[in-house]
């Protein structure tokens, strides 16, 4: 393979460096790799210099770091993060690091690349106790053996060190740099294969089926072909595997029956270990029977470095093409992201655009998704066949709500509702789940689609499509300059600390993901042209903008998570207004006298409670002398509108039109219920059928002790409840209307449906009167 | 625009005329003939029914009685091309039965008019059938799952005591508390009240009544706005019998399921109308006959005499039912608030309309876990 390459001039000096220091010299293939990253024991250059050397110190930092991931214990040169360890995590290693060594670390510094061997390393050039030693990453893992192409760089390569005078945040650096063209110098050693049959595939390989996106696509493979998949899971063993698996579907909101199970195999195994972490026979099997490689697996994680990430989502990427291109040819689908496209300033997204500058991205997720896109890319010049499914946000789903409540979308809305303000973005490059899974399965299942690039990118969200969106659900929110909300949203987020939003705070701190989001929110739309024939061709749903509508189920699910919050009863209220009632009540069953009247204020905290509950919340005081003589308070209420859809109480014409439902407290501490209900019948009395409520009144856990009807005075219901109509003073004049104006068109219908009904059924009831004639149809 | 037709060529087959006995169309299925026992089976007022029962050549397994929607049949349970029901239940180690109440379009009731009500329904082929298997399973827990006015006849029976001691009762799309689309509801009545002394059923098969027929412009109603070019299609999916709903999301259904819909789905009788309305307009099953002393077992108000249940109730729903909205929704909202202490639970089937929840492809995956999830923790 060298020697086909070796024609090249321009990139072969460059290829060859990283390649000799990747390879330590001699031939080291993607399994070679992976078996020294992984192995416990390198062999690293002795440092004699005091006061600690590099070995001692990366071997207490790493008894240090041992206590924070699950194993108990890390060796000096495997991953933090590949270990098992969290960012939560991480953030407690540098406080313990800082109490027991003296040092301070930098949390990003962890984030970039946290093996023990590189902190300690860090650690003692920052302290200045140790000689420099500016050498790439890869060299210290690889050892000893020094090829002699480090002596004599070439002058690309040649110059960075020293000249390394831009601030971090703008440029990657020069240490991935070096490992990401070693990477991709390893898709060269990957074998020559033959074209794949053009079928649809019948035993299809899928890893990251326990993640948000590979969960779908799973249950989606099942639906829209007859494959058997066989899922590998990070697992000990299979039962550990298939039970890891049936948890994911189910925390996904997908079904996890016998149905399913009867369909897949699960394989425990690790996209990170060489040969997926499979035995010998069981990969060759594998090479020899599946039709397809769909990799889905990848670490996402905007905080860690290129180094952190690499095993899984470069060299698993790897291990999947030599999967694919050994034994029977098959084509390998891999999920990249629209994230090799993430560098601040890009002209255009489109399918067949030149990738980002590797040189300019910044977050480790960006650069190891651009580094194995391109590595397989020069897998295609093997004869591999490679689909490239690039998603943007992949958003919750349009259904069932399930989203993934780490990642930074999700995040970024719970914000934007939280603080009713949104960062001047000009594009969301987002589409729900189900049409990413589906559009995804329906290339890998046609033979046709394989082999080319598509953005799964979905109708970009402009900004103004997302304000009008939220101002529907009757969320104004208000736009800030990036850096501004940035700083807001962090001072917020800090002053009253949202558990499930750590993350968040932490990626608006760290200087590396803020990169990530500013390319994320200042990009281009990203277009999808081939994606868009696909879809027309196979006659797939078409995309479509992921509004509120399509939102809504996921809103809730993040509220009920604790990430988003829903508008509540006790915050300002969006619109409100009075109801006064006077009427009469007395001992259920004899004549009401007792005097008793309401005041009550309505009032609905967001559009979101009227559409899915139809529910008003009340408060104000109940005057009545049978209960108490001070007036009583309302502790809580609600009324509904047409409730159980009118379903009448017994037998009969009597639709419910609304319920009211009150506790109330009186001055001595007692507690009261009121229920209450105003009623449709098929009368001509419609002004007072509105207006009457008909109330049962009894002591907290008693039956009802009073009964009666309280009316809404005619002269006071269109002063109150039209012309007295108040809206969140926040609101300009406009948006004060419009909110004013939704709620009588909604109210106005619903009571409109719920007087409506009894009429119905009379009339029906005479319809059923006309004779039905005998059938006129000839064959009778 | 209802003009009536002399076209000897629209008119029925001349075997019609001199048929005496009603015999059932064959079932349409890939398992073994052998294991396949087509009872003899009468409703208690004569009307010959469709009763099937799945030999597993094992005599412990719990019984499953299958009730079909309107106007389909049996054969929605056997589906060849895709994995049914019936594979799923056998599979599991259930056994199961097949009814065909006088609504099947294995039966010619509904195109010739051997006129009936829900009532009948509720009161003679449910309970019957019961009776019937009874006798043959013995005290082995007997199940029933049930779709669309199948279910919906069913919460009738099952109010008025007439199946009392059923092991579990699964129900899909509708049961106590029916809701249409109110676009639905007005057309189901303009169209009934306009039509009914012209014809008597509307078909669903464009192939049997031709091109130029009088029912021409309902299919020409039914294409409107409509994505498949196919009659069947735009009548089933587009505009249910011309209501304008929809029976299912069209991406579900395999290509071969898309042809045989109308083989699936029969044509619907017009004079159920009075009774569908009536039933529909009060949000709850009420019974049609209110002086016929015959039916009098049969409760006023199906939901008044809920509390007569006495077996745990899944109900199901698709997410986009096009036809009974989210009525499984507001049924156990009215339940667990009239009736607590009944076991009522309610599965939403994200994505799913009505039919394709059994005829899907994906059924097996999405629809029928939920199912068994419910049967074997009860058998």
């Amino acid at each position: 393979m060298r020697e086909v390459n070796e024609n090249v001039p321009a990139a072969v000096d460059q290829r060859a460096t990283a390649e000799a220091i990747e390879r330590g010299g001699v031939g080291l293939t993607v399994t070679d790799l992976l078996a020294k990253v992984t192995a416990p024991a390198a062999t690293t250059r002795p440092d004699a210099d005091p006061p600690r050397d590099v070995d001692t110190l990366a071997a207490t930092i790493a008894g240090i770091a041992g206590r924070y991931v699950p194993a108990g214990r890390l060796s000096p040169d495997a991953d933090f993060f590949d270990a098992g360890g969290t960012s939560v995590s991480a953030v407690e290693l540098v406080a313990a690091l800082e109490a027991e060594l003296g040092t301070q670390l930098d949390l990003d510094e962890v984030f970039a690349d946290a093996r023990p061997i590189n902190l300690a390393k860090r650690m003692l050039a920052r302290t200045g106790a140790a000689t420099a030693v500016p050498e790439a990453a890869a060299a210290a893992a690889i050892g000893a053996v020094r090829p002699q192409a480090v002596a004599t760089p070439p002058p690309l390569l040649a110059g960075s060190p020293p000249r390394l005078t831009t601030p971090s945040d703008s440029t990657a650096r020069p240490d991935d740099l070096t490992q990401i063209l070693a990477d991709l110098s390893l898709a060269d050693r990957l074998p020559f294969t033959a074209s794949p049959d053009p079928v649809a595939p019948r035993r299809i390989l899928l890893t990251g089926a326990t993640g948000f996106l590979g969960s779908h696509m799973l249950l989606d493979l099942l639906r829209h072909s007859d494959a058997h998949v066989h899922c590998l899971v990070r697992a000990a063993d299979e039962k550990g595997a298939l039970t890891r698996l049936g948890e994911a579907l189910k925390g996904y909101a997908l079904p996890w029956s016998s149905e399913v199970r009867r369909r897949i195999t699960v394989l425990p195994g690790d996209i990170r270990q060489p040969h997926l972490g499979l035995p010998g026979d069981l990969w060759n099997t594998l090479a020899h029977e599946l039709d397809s490689v769909v990799g889905v697996a990848a670490a996402v994680d905007f905080l860690r470095g290129y180094q952190s990430l690499r095993t899984s989502n470069v060299l698993g990427a790897l291990t999947l093409a030599e999967l694919a291109a050994t034994g029977r040819p098959k084509p390998l689908h891999h999920i990249s992201s629209v994230a090799v496209f993430n560098e601040v300033g890009i002209p255009s997204m489109g399918e067949d655009d030149p990738l980002a500058h590797i040189d300019r991205l910044v977050a480790g997720y960006d650069q190891t998704k651009w580094a194995a896109e391109v590595a397989l890319r020069r897998a295609r010049d093997h004869g591999l066949v490679v689909t490239a499914l690039r998603p943007g946000g992949i958003g919750g789903h349009t259904r069932t709500g399930a989203c993934n409540p780490q990642d930074l979308s999700s995040g970024l809305i719970s914000a934007f509702g939280r603080f009713r303000t949104v960062p001047a973005f000009r594009y969301l490059n987002a589409a729900p789940v189900d049409w990413v899974s589906r559009v995804a399965v329906a290339a890998i299942c046609e033979p046709d689609a394989w082999g080319f690039d598509y953005n799964l990118t979905g109708v970009p969200n402009t900004l103004d499509d997302v304000v009008r969106d939220m101002a529907l659900g009757g969320m104004h929110v208000r736009v800030q300059d990036w850096d501004e909300w940035r700083a807001d949203a962090l001072a917020r987020l800090q002053a009253e600390p949202v558990p499930e939003l750590a993350f968040l705070t932490r990626v608006l701190q760290s200087p590396t993901a803020l990169k990530l989001c500013e390319a994320t929110l200042k990009g281009p739309a990203a277009t999808a042209d081939r994606t868009t024939a696909l879809v027309e061709a196979l006659g797939l749903p078409p995309a479509a903008r992921y509004d509120a509508r399509a939102q809504l189920k996921t809103f809730e699910r993040l509220a009920h998570d604790g990430l988003a919050r829903l508008p509540h009863k006790d915050d300002q209220p969006y619109l409100w207004f009075t109801e006064t009632t006077e009427g009469r009540v007395g001992p259920v069953g004899a004549t009401p006298d007792t005097p008793c009247a309401m005041s009550l204020t309505l009032s609905i905290a967001s559009m979101h409670q009227l559409v899915t509950d139809r529910r008003v919340d009340v408060r104000g005081e109940l005057t009545c002398p049978a209960l108490h003589p001070e007036p009583l308070t309302v502790a809580r209420g609600d009324i509904w509108v047409r409730p159980e859809e009118g379903i009448p109480h017994g037998h009969g014409l009597r639709h419910q039109l609304l319920r009211y439902r009150l506790e109330l407290t009186d001055t001595d501490g007692g507690r009261w219920w009121l229920e209450g209900h105003k009623y449709a019948r098929a009368r001509r009395d419609l002004w007072r059928q509105t207006r009457a409520l008909t109330v049962q009144l009894g002591r907290e856990g008693e039956p009802a002790s009073l009964a009666g009807e309280v009316v809404v005075p005619a002269d006071s219901y269109v002063r109150d409840q039209i012309d007295g109509i108040r809206v969140d003073p926040r609101l300009t004049g406009q948006e004060k209307r419009a909110a004013k104006l939704t709620w009588l068109a909604w109210f106005g219908l619903e009571m409109g449906r719920g007087l409506i009904g009894p009429f119905a059924r009379a009339a029906a009831d005479l319809l059923d009167l006309r004779r039905t004639p005998n059938s006129t149809e000839h064959h009778r | 625009m209802i003009f009536r037709t002399t076209n000897p060529r629209t008119t029925r087959p001349a075997l019609r005329k001199v048929r005496t006995t009603t015999t059932l169309r064959a079932l349409h299925h890939r398992l073994d003939p052998a294991r396949v026992e087509e009872i003899p089976f009468h409703a208690p007022d004569g009307v010959r029914l469709g009763l099937t029962r799945i030999d597993t050549g094992d005599a412990d397994r719990p019984a499953v009685l299958l009730l079909h929607g309107h106007t389909a049949s049996a054969d929605m349970f056997l589906l060849p091309e895709t994995r049914n029901l019936v594979d799923v239940l056998l599979a599991e180690g259930y056994e199961p039965w097949l009814l065909d109440w006088r609504g099947s379009c294995r039966l010619p009731y509904n195109e010739t008019g051997r006129r009936y009500t829900y009532d009948d329904v509720a009161l003679h082929d449910i309970p019957e059938a019961v009776r019937h298997m009874r006798t043959r399973i013995g005290d082995r827990p007997l199940f029933v799952v049930a779709h669309c006015i199948g279910s919906l006849t069913l919460s009738l029976s099952m109010t008025a005591g007439l199946v009392p001691g059923l092991a579990g009762v699964v129900s899909q799309g509708v049961f106590l508390t029916p809701k249409l689309a109110g676009r639905t509801s007005l057309r189901m009545t303009l169209a009934g009240e306009l039509l009914k002394s012209r014809i008597d059923h509307i078909p669903v098969d464009f192939r049997k009544v031709g091109l130029w027929s009088k029912y021409t412009p309902l299919f020409a109603l039914a294409s409107r706005k409509a994505t498949c070019p196919d009659p069947t299609c735009q009548i089933l999916h587009n505009s249910a019998w011309g209501t304008g709903a929809s029976l299912f999301v069209h991406e579900h259904l395999t290509d071969t399921t898309h042809q045989r819909l109308a083989e699936l789905l029969g044509p619907a009788p017009l004079w159920i109308l009075p009774h569908l309305r009536r039933i529909e307009l009060a949000r709850t099953v009420v019974r049609w006959h209110d002086t016929d002393h015959r039916y009098r077992a049969l409760p006023q108000n199906a939901l008044d005499a809920a509390a007569r249940i006495d077996t745990p109730v899944l109900l199901l729903a698709g997410s986009e039912n096009g036809l009974w909205l989210d009525s499984q929704n507001l049924c156990r909202d009215v339940l667990a608030h009239r009736q607590p202490q009944l076991d009522v639970t309610y599965t939403e089937i994200p994505g799913y309309g009505h039919l394709d929840t059994f005829l899907g492809r994906g059924a097996a995956l999405d629809v029928f876990g939920h199912i068994l999830d419910f049967l074997d923790e009860r058998r």
